[in-house]
């Protein structure tokens, strides 16, 4: 099935991966953001805060983004 | 040939306007030209929590404006790389939170770059390339009038501040005081010592960690 992914990591990537049905946010993440530690995004399906272990669906929209970005001088 | 982060003379004066618009730091995104990734074109503000010394932006809002950005057919690249915020005073150097932002927020993706413009003027720019060899260099900034560019249009920009950047700021009666009245749990009636361990101790963790900081070493 066929997933919208939004990502800064790497080159940056906003396009349609292949995955197997069944596959879980967690799993997804693990897959595709190989370096990066969960704690430090954001991630959402559809434009929602989901829970790690939501099984993805053909058609969705998922994006990882950056938390805490935070200034001070 | 040392690069140089250039913006065109429509996106720098928007940034002279944010910074000078409130009392607080601001911060966003340069959108980057998509044939030239180090000419921005246009800075976009995140919603945002800001004092004096501090910004920090909203989760909810970062993850928006990326699907915004790319619902308007930018590329990631051209939208998430060049984190922009200012600081008080004369001084552009990055700080401690600035350089650990930059490492954990910025430092999966293949560049990056962290713009500092200073209340005085001063800029500070530094690209960073985490892959390969890895590198990182200060470079010049410029503001590129060679290009045609587009006039100013401040209520435009003060729309987006006003939507955008909500301002906390510190007053005798209330730490936390919020000139726009919205609507605002966190303010606390200081009069006693206790009253103000209450408030450090809510203010521990985020987003006032520098703040309390502040608070708890500030000559008395």
């Amino acid at each position: 099935m066929r997933i919208l992914f939004i990502n800064n990591d790497g080159g940056g990537f906003a396009d349609y991966v292949e995955v197997d049905p069944g596959t879980t946010v967690k799993q997804f993440f693990d897959q595709q953001v190989r370096t990066g530690k969960a704690i430090n995004y954001l991630i959402r399906v559809n434009r929602q805060p989901v829970a790690t272990d939501q099984v993805l669906q053909d058609g969705d929209r998922i994006s990882v983004t950056p938390t805490k970005i935070e200034g001070a001088s | 040939m040392t690069p140089t982060l250039r913006f065109t003379p429509t996106a720098w004066a928007k940034l002279l306007f944010l910074r000078d618009r409130g009392e607080t730091e601001v911060g966003g995104f340069g959108i980057s030209s998509p044939l030239d990734l180090l000419l921005i074109d246009d800075v976009r503000l995140i919603r945002q929590s800001c004092t004096s010394v501090t910004v920090a932006f909203d989760d909810q809002s970062v993850a928006d404006f990326f699907d915004r950005q790319v619902d308007h057919g930018f590329r990631p690249e051209q939208f998430g790389r060049v984190w922009i915020h200012t600081h008080p005073g004369d001084s552009a150097s990055p700080s401690y939170k600035d350089e650990e932002t930059f490492a954990r927020c910025f430092g999966e993706s293949d560049w990056a770059l962290m713009f500092i413009l200073a209340q005085g003027g001063e800029t500070y720019a530094r690209l960073r390339f985490n892959i390969g060899p890895r590198a990182s260099l200060e470079i010049p900034v410029d503001v590129d009038y060679r290009r045609p560019f587009s006039a100013a249009d401040q209520l435009a920009w003060d729309r987006e501040y006003v939507e955008c950047v909500h301002s906390l700021y510190l007053t005798s009666q209330n730490p936390l005081h919020d000139p726009l009245q919205v609507e605002q749990p966190h303010l606390f009636e200081v009069e006693t010592e206790d009253d103000w361990q209450d408030w450090l101790n809510f203010a521990d963790p985020e987003p006032f960690a520098t703040m309390r900081e502040e608070l708890l070493y500030a000559p008395t």
